[in-house]
């Protein structure tokens, strides 16, 4: 063996030598944990109907709550509420009225997070029964109509905190269902 | 280009020789616990991997922020994609490729927010460009940490194929899994990031 190892082989040698781990900064930890959304078990979700519930309770309850803000709204319209930034011109793949700046960002992210999902659940989509598909559409489509409701709510109102909060949990139901479809077991 | 790898401190040292993967006692435990949405089971694989991750992140990004932001990145997507992890390949593996995949995406949405010539030509124009402005350091220095800097300091391109392969100790065909590069193109990456090492370290 050449008392004079290669440049090859010198460079093997250091890249061997390299450390295979290195620790992240420890408060990293933190900011993982705060965007992980919660799961919940499979088997409450395991049918076809509890969808179909669950997508009328988003639609029923998200309705309620946006008519109920509208109409306190309008006896009270001098409530305060905190000013907020005006909307800047931001894409979207549908023309969409301004949104708060805030609300625009969150949207996006909902709606990828959205798109992603149904990636997922169309590539299992000839796993499943298609009865549990037609349910899951549906409760889509009563999502979506919630969601709009809510969106057309805030454009006439947009410094509403309330219907800000509402719209982003309209858009965390749908993820929620889209999210238990993707997982249901397989012809259920 | 001052490379930020020297601030990070490596805490564990690991010599990679036959690159055998960790598969911890109860880590298939672990996954499945958080499959079914147990956090702490999930902070407990994230302990256990984040140092590869975040040592992988940090090569291929070539500066510390962008490695954390990936690190992010690749335990958040890591959790929505948990229940579909079937164990086919090792957890470890799983999670490069998602670590990977991140970086590749950032790097399409960085190249589709800004055309700047810099950016788009350092991918493949390899052919005389400088290795870190001129700062890297001499070869009587030449430590790991100068290796360190000398691989972020290359093109990223020809960073990613080293450090996928050389570093990692993918095969030619698993990083061009990963990446989307031809075979070829990958082996010409590696050839050239070896020169430019060889160079920069005065081996």
């Amino acid at each position: 063996m050449s008392e004079h190892p290669s440049s090859d082989d010198r460079l093997d040698e250091l890249t061997a030598a390299l450390p295979r781990e290195i620790a992240p900064p420890p408060e990293l930890w933190g900011s993982i944990r705060a965007e992980l959304t919660p799961r919940r078990g499979r088997a409450w979700w395991a049918s076809g109907w509890r969808l179909a519930a669950a997508g009328l309770v988003v639609a029923v309850s998200s309705s309620l709550a946006t008519i109920t803000v509208m109409r306190l709204r309008e006896r009270a319209p001098m409530v305060a509420s905190a000013p907020r930034a005006a909307v800047p011109a931001t894409p979207r793949a549908t023309e969409a009225p301004p949104l708060p700046a805030q609300l625009v960002s969150t949207e996006q992210q909902y709606v990828r997070s959205v798109e992603a999902l149904r990636r997922k659940l169309d590539e299992r989509r000839d796993s499943l029964a298609p009865s549990t598909v037609a349910t899951v559409e549906r409760s889509l489509r009563i999502a979506d109509s919630a969601i709009a409701e809510a969106r057309a709510a805030l454009e006439r109102d947009p410094s509403n905190a309330v219907l800000a909060a509402l719209f982003a949990s309209n858009y965390e139901r749908k993820i929620d269902v889209l999210r238990r479809a993707a997982e249901l077991a397989p012809r259920t | 280009m001052a490379s930020a790898l020297s601030l990070v401190r490596p805490v564990v040292t690991t010599h990679p020789s036959g690159h055998a993967e960790r598969e911890p006692v109860g880590e298939d435990a672990l996954v499945d616990r958080a499959r079914r949405g147990d956090v702490d089971a999930f902070e407990r694989l994230y302990q256990l991997h984040a140092g590869r991750v975040h040592a992988l992140c940090l090569r291929l990004a070539g500066q510390p922020m962008e490695a954390r932001e990936l690190v992010q990145d690749t335990f958040v997507h890591a959790w929505e994609a948990l229940p579909r992890f079937r164990g086919e390949s090792s957890l470890t593996t799983w999670l490069h490729r998602i670590a990977v995949n991140a970086m590749l995406e950032r790097r399409r949405r960085d190249r589709r927010r800004s055309a700047r010539v810099s950016l788009a030509g350092d991918e493949d124009e390899v052919e005389g460009a400088p290795l870190g402005g001129g700062s890297v350091p001499p070869a009587d220095v030449a430590t790991a940490i100068d290796l360190e800097r000398a691989i972020a300091a290359l093109p990223p391109g020809v960073r990613r194929a080293f450090v996928l392969h050389e570093v990692e100790g993918y095969s030619h065909e698993e990083v061009a899994g990963m990446t989307g590069l031809a075979t070829g193109t990958l082996r010409a990456q590696l050839h050239r990031a070896r020169q430019l090492l060889i160079r920069a370290l005065s081996l």
